[in-house]
């Protein structure tokens, strides 16, 4: 028996040394493993979104070395805290690429740290998925203006907000609109778009008040307050992640539910939010009022692809995926159907593949506009309801409309940002 | 006048968070001469503690919250004892490095131990519900919270200005090694009053817990308005430090209803305003 041990303590490492290096020999691209380098907000209250953007990429990881990798050859992921802040996010980019030798990068949840990263991704000609940053900026001023080909968004952007009006849009009883919104270019970008598409579907509508919540805002009670002083019928709020949670919270407090006719929360379709308000929603304390959309809803649509991959993501992480875990996850497959159809790692032939790309992907169907490097999709917006099917509350009443209709598209004239 | 009213009133409970926070933080530099910034980590241990009190274990909130408070005090009695005792006679930038080095320790022990997920218990329902005040809905929660603070202002005041161990702390602010000749055991009034300066910060937090997220760093966004109110209200005074919650408390709350566009600036316009005028502060002496 010792003899049996002794020679498995010898020859394993030896078997396992000769299977790395065997790693290369079956992988046509020439390297040992492609090496994905991740990165997004780890720490501090916003912690649970670079959580999602890691689960999201680990479990593409898997299922694609599982089925025999890109064309033969393994995926490495490594992950990295960005912790919100531009430096650090330019800090792990140019690490992960020149330490670490990444491939690709993906992720970060900050539209300050996106916007850091860009004229970087050129230095280093890496392409980076975008899987949670909003703002138009990135794809508009740095890909379609500054041409900087490195950045691709899988991501919807701030255009998805303005589905908003869209869904409203035959609500004659609302016309006095408000907004709580994020102080930052976030909340405005959000407040102009959805003016402008509103004041093209019903010029009736008012716009009465405004309060600007800054970043990490724990009391919204004076912005709730000011905000009810202006009567409107419609709020339209951007807070988001806890922020979203503590302001309806709040805002129930100051039963402004009873007031109001609508509130939209725009990123209130995310699954820590939809968690957060759990309690409230299943007693009904919203009565009907809340409506959301996101850059992802688990429950839509009803395609197999979807449910397959919420079934698998629940069973290995034992959570709803957030629309940032999918959103990377469908970006590590876009990486790979852009990679086999390439069959190359260099930046200009991969850029090369994605022209003209449709694919299938958890949220549906997604389609590369080549101008912005942006992948173009549909999210639904809705209202969120208490589904016994599902743990944690959902959006309900689904109402898709098409990209086209509400989204920016190119050429692109300057978005007038104003509080 | 309604809304003016209603905004004055939304504020005053938003200052008594702030008062909260401050006033500890104010007492432990009055006395110790130490400007903590981890006190705002006690802020989120309080806020950590009462969740997992109330919110977890079940127990009832008035309970959670004094539990919280005796927990963090004597955490507070440790750190004191343990890491800053040794510092005193050092120059300040000692302290201020190592307490510093406690935020960062304390957020990371946080998320080991809670995770990053932001958590927020259910309101406890006795504190449900509003009442109608100039004409709009106001949240008992909030007539509450102005009432706790309130309380805790009275009580500190009586603590401070009636009592045999307030006559000590207040000797030894003023003259540490003349307190000390005349038989106070100043290492004991350090540690008391550092325990009561972190009780404080976790009855802010854990009166929180309901309608505000815990989650790692949120007592750094606290300790930024803390130390805005210290130094309005003049370094190491208490009334000082009730003045100025209720300035950028109230004033804020005005800020946001009529100059939404200055909502970031507004605090920091008040603390310029005042430093012009007194840059001691409102009531140092």
């Amino acid at each position: 028996m010792r003899t049996v041990w002794l020679v498995a303590v010898v020859i394993g490492p030896l078997f396992g040394a000769s299977w790395s290096a065997a790693g290369p020999a079956t992988c046509p691209l020439g390297v040992a493993a492609i090496k994905l380098g991740v990165q997004g907000v780890a720490s501090g209250p916003h912690a649970d979104y670079g959580r999602q953007i890691e689960m999201g990429a680990q479990l593409a990881v898997e299922e694609i070395n599982a089925a025999g990798g890109v064309l033969g050859c393994r995926l490495e992921m490594r992950f990295m805290d960005d912790e919100n802040r531009p430096a650090v996010g330019v800090r792990n980019a140019r690490f992960l690429v020149t330490e670490w030798g990444a491939h690709f990068l993906y992720g970060t949840d900050s539209s300050g740290v996106a916007m850091a990263l860009g004229p970087v991704l050129r230095e280093l000609d890496r392409i980076q998925f975008f899987t949670h940053a909003a703002t138009h900026r990135l794809t508009e001023e740095l890909v379609a203006q500054q041409k900087i080909k490195q950045i691709v968004r899988v991501s919807a952007p701030v255009y998805q907000d303005a589905v908003a009006a869209w869904l409203f849009r035959d609500r004659r009883d609302v016309r006095r609109w408000a907004t709580i919104g994020a102080d930052y270019e976030y909340g405005y970008a959000t407040w102009a778009i959805f003016r402008e598409q509103m004041r093209r579907l019903r010029p009736d509508v008012e716009f009465v008040g405004a309060a600007w919540a800054p970043f990490l805002t724990t009391d919204f009670s004076p912005h709730i307050a000011a905000v009810m002083a202006t009567n409107p019928d419609g709020i339209l709020a951007t807070p988001w992640a806890g922020e979203a949670v503590t302001l309806l919270r709040q805002a129930l407090l100051q039963g402004v539910f009873d007031r109001i006719k609508v509130w939209f929360q725009a990123m209130g379709g995310s699954v820590d939010v939809l968690e957060g308000i759990s309690q409230e929603v299943r007693e009904g304390r919203f009565q009907g009022k809340l409506y959301a959309t996101s850059r992802y809803v688990h429950n839509w649509p009803n395609t197999e692809t979807n449910r397959s991959f919420v079934s698998r993501f629940a069973k290995r992480w034992n959570r709803m995926p957030n629309y940032s875990a999918e959103t990377t996850y469908s970006a590590v497959y876009i990486t790979k159907a852009a990679v086999e159809r390439a069959r190359s790692l260099q930046t200009d032939r991969v850029i090369a593949a994605l022209q003209g790309m449709r694919i299938e992907t958890p949220a549906g169907l997604r389609v590369f506009r080549s101008e912005d490097h942006q992948f173009v999709y549909a999210v639904p917006a809705g209202k969120v309801v208490w589904d016994p099917r599902y743990p944690i509350p959902v959006l309900g009443e689904l109402k898709v409309f098409d990209p086209k209709d509400y989204w920016r598209w190119p050429p692109f004239r300057p978005l007038e940002l104003t509080k | 006048m309604e809304v003016f009213a209603y905004q004055g009133l939304i504020g005053l409970s938003s200052a008594m968070y702030l008062w909260l926070i401050s006033a500890g933080l104010t007492i432990i530099f009055g006395v110790l001469g130490v400007l903590n910034f981890a006190h705002g980590s006690l802020f989120m241990l309080g806020a950590y503690l009462g969740y997992t009190l109330y919110g977890l274990v079940g127990v009832p909130f008035g309970l959670a919250v004094l539990g919280s408070m005796a927990t963090v005090a004597v955490v507070g009695a440790g750190v004191e004892r343990g890491l800053l005792r040794p510092l005193y006679g050092l120059d300040p930038s000692y302290q201020l490095l190592l307490t510093f080095g406690l935020v960062l320790f304390v957020d990371d022990l946080a998320k080991l131990i809670w995770g990053g997920v932001f958590r927020i218990p259910p309101i406890p329902e006795w504190l449900q519900g509003s009442v109608t005040l100039f004409s709009r809905p106001y949240p008992i929660y909030n007539l509450f919270l102005i009432a706790v603070g309130l309380s805790v202002g009275v009580g500190l005041w009586w603590l401070f200005d009636r009592t045999w161990w307030g006559r000590a702390v207040r000797a030894t602010a003023s003259d540490r090694e003349m307190a000390a000749a005349l038989g106070i055991r100043t290492p004991t009034v350090f540690s008391s009053v550092f325990m009561l300066g972190s009780a404080l910060a976790a009855l802010g937090g854990a009166l929180s817990t309901p309608v505000r997220p815990v989650a790692p760093g949120i007592g750094a966004a606290m300790i930024v308005q803390a130390f805005i109110i210290t130094v309005i209200g003049g370094l190491g005074n208490l009334r000082g430090a009730f003045a100025g919650s209720l300035l950028v408390g109230v004033l804020s709350s005005y800020g946001t209803l009529w100059f939404p566009e200055f909502e970031l600036f507004f605090i920091f316009a008040i603390m310029a305003a005042v430093l012009l005028v007194r840059p001691q502060g409102l009531f140092a002496r």
